[in-house]
């Protein structure tokens, strides 16, 4: 089974010509096991959304490598899909053709683009809605979409950037058991981001907490609850203690952002 | 009256009727009333009578045979060229602030004024209407394109790269569908000026068009025909506007389901 992924001495500066920059991320490594489920959480300014960008390979890492199936990363890749925070479906157009987008840009036909894309749809519960345009659609539904087409390319790895943040509470706990369940089906690799710790505990086989300016990895938490894991499970003293015990490690960090935002 | 607020195409019909119905009635009031002097202003039916006129005895459809010749050429040459101008400077920044602060005074520069020169170099006929029409609409179609270009959100962008999507497939996928409206809000601003270009660059010299048949009733203070192809005038701008509406809606039906 192929969805491995090493993160290997990774590092980013952020650097405006002729200026000393921002060192968003230093010597991060860490591995991701084939059909893993890892969150990596921090406050905000550890680096969370850009290492997720340097395993797509939107952005080039400064120094160190990721690779993929032992291969290395140098662009985005169609064994790697990410489901951004932001609405990023495309308004004009139709839910059917957002989720096939990822097919058309690998040169499929629209016919089968869509033929492919209709079994995603089913996935994520849009049946019915397909020819629908994306601002009819609530967020949790829109998000849903972004979820099937980043899955209708059939990715080894999921990439998923705080795509939940948007959304309300109840909706967030709906979709995070949603994506349980799809995960569940075909076990591929995921690599969630979040500042919810609660999320991260509840989906995740192991938490990555990173550190702040700049971003490292403070400490790697394997959550070993039983799965397949139950709505319930939220409310069991073990996943307070995970919950308590990271949020501990990141909780000086928020403290300090919230103030430095405050000062500044 | 809620019935007339609709967004439906009967409801834009009953408006725009009420709205001409409202226009002609001040305007035989005026004639009827305040301004009883037949030079400057004839009431509505007597313009009605010339346009029937001009009408029958073929003046009509000369004069506008050679206007809408000249728009129907130049005006799409414009759109096409103004909108590869403005992809060309929404990609290429160098390129962009180079050119920006010439079509800045392009823009400023009133070209109708350049239209005695035009009739001097192309002559009375075509050339000179075809020079003038493509330089007043140029301007807004390539702005509108390349700010168009330019605000297609970042995000988009980007999961669009996520995809592995080349330089062409986000312009075609992603910019160029979302800069679609703009532009056509520009051709719609440009159509505006290419008449009004139009008709001054006929003042200044031709052998006929709408231009060429004002200039002459107004000579001869025949006040009538003169407003008779004014309002063919303002015809042709109202069906250019709809038709450039029906257009956007045909092109971006997404925003049409947004309205409703």
């Amino acid at each position: 089974m192929s969805g491995s992924l090493g993160v290997e001495a990774v590092s980013k500066r952020f650097a405006p010509a002729g200026q000393l920059g921002v060192q968003a991320l230093e010597n991060v490594s860490f591995s991701v096991a084939p059909g893993e489920f890892i969150s990596i959480v921090g406050a905000s300014g550890s680096g969370k959304s850009t290492i997720l960008r340097i395993i797509d390979g939107l952005i080039g890492a400064s120094g160190g490598t990721v690779l993929v199936d032992g291969n290395p990363v140098t662009r985005p890749g169609t064994d790697r899909a990410v489901v951004f925070q932001a609405d990023t479906l495309l308004p004009w157009r139709t839910i059917l053709d957002n989720v096939g987008y990822g097919l058309r840009i690998q040169g499929k036909s629209r016919a089968e683009a869509r033929r492919l894309a209709r079994p995603y749809i089913d996935l994520v519960g849009l049946r019915g809605f397909e020819l629908l345009y994306p601002h009819q659609l609530s967020g949790g539904m829109r998000q849903r979409a972004n979820v099937a087409r980043a899955l209708a390319v059939n990715p080894q790895i999921l990439l998923l950037d705080e795509p939940f943040a948007a959304l309300d509470a109840q909706t967030r706990e709906i979709m995070q058991t949603e994506l349980l369940e799809i995960w569940n089906r075909d076990r591929k690799t995921v690599v969630l981001i979040t500042h919810q710790i609660d999320e991260a505990v509840f989906l995740s086989d192991r938490v990555i907490v990173f550190s702040a300016r700049p971003g490292r990895v403070r400490d790697i938490v394997p959550i070993e609850l039983p799965r397949p894991r139950e709505f319930a499970v939220k409310r069991t003293q073990e996943f307070g203690v995970y919950v308590e015990r990271i949020w501990s490690m990141i909780e000086d960090e928020v403290r300090r952002a919230m103030t430095s935002t405050a000062e500044t | 009256m809620n019935w007339l607020a609709r967004d439906s195409r009967p409801a834009a019909t009953v408006r725009l009727i009420i709205a001409l119905a409202i226009i002609v009635a001040v305007w035989e009031a005026m004639t009827r009333t305040v301004i009883t002097n037949r030079l400057i202003l004839v009431p509505p039916d007597d313009v009605f009578a010339a346009l029937v006129t001009d009408f029958s005895n073929g003046s009509l459809a000369k004069n506008s045979a050679v206007t809408l010749w000249e728009l129907v050429v130049s005006f799409p040459v414009a759109v096409v060229a103004g909108v590869a101008i403005g992809v060309v400077l929404a990609g290429n920044r160098i390129v962009a602030s180079t050119a920006e602060p010439l079509l800045t005074a392009l823009n400023a520069v009133p070209i109708v004024a350049l239209a005695p020169l035009f009739i001097a170099w192309l002559g009375l006929g075509f050339a000179s209407k075809f020079a003038v029409i493509i330089l007043v609409s140029l301007f807004s179609v390539i702005i509108s394109t390349e700010v168009g270009l330019r605000s297609a959100p970042a995000e988009f962008i980007e999961a669009a790269r996520s995809f592995n999507a080349s330089s062409w497939q986000i312009f075609t996928t992603v910019t160029l569908p979302f800069a679609i409206p703009f532009i056509v809000g520009g051709v719609r601003v440009a159509f505006a000026r290419a008449l009004v270009g139009v008709i001054v660059a006929e003042f200044f010299g031709s052998l006929a068009g709408y231009g060429n048949a004002i200039l002459a009733a107004g000579q001869q203070f025949n006040t009538a025909n003169l407003l008779a192809y004014v309002v063919v005038l303002g015809a042709l701008g109202l069906v250019g506007s709809i038709l450039l509406r029906t257009l956007e809606t045909r092109l971006a039906p997404w925003r049409e389901v947004a309205r409703t």
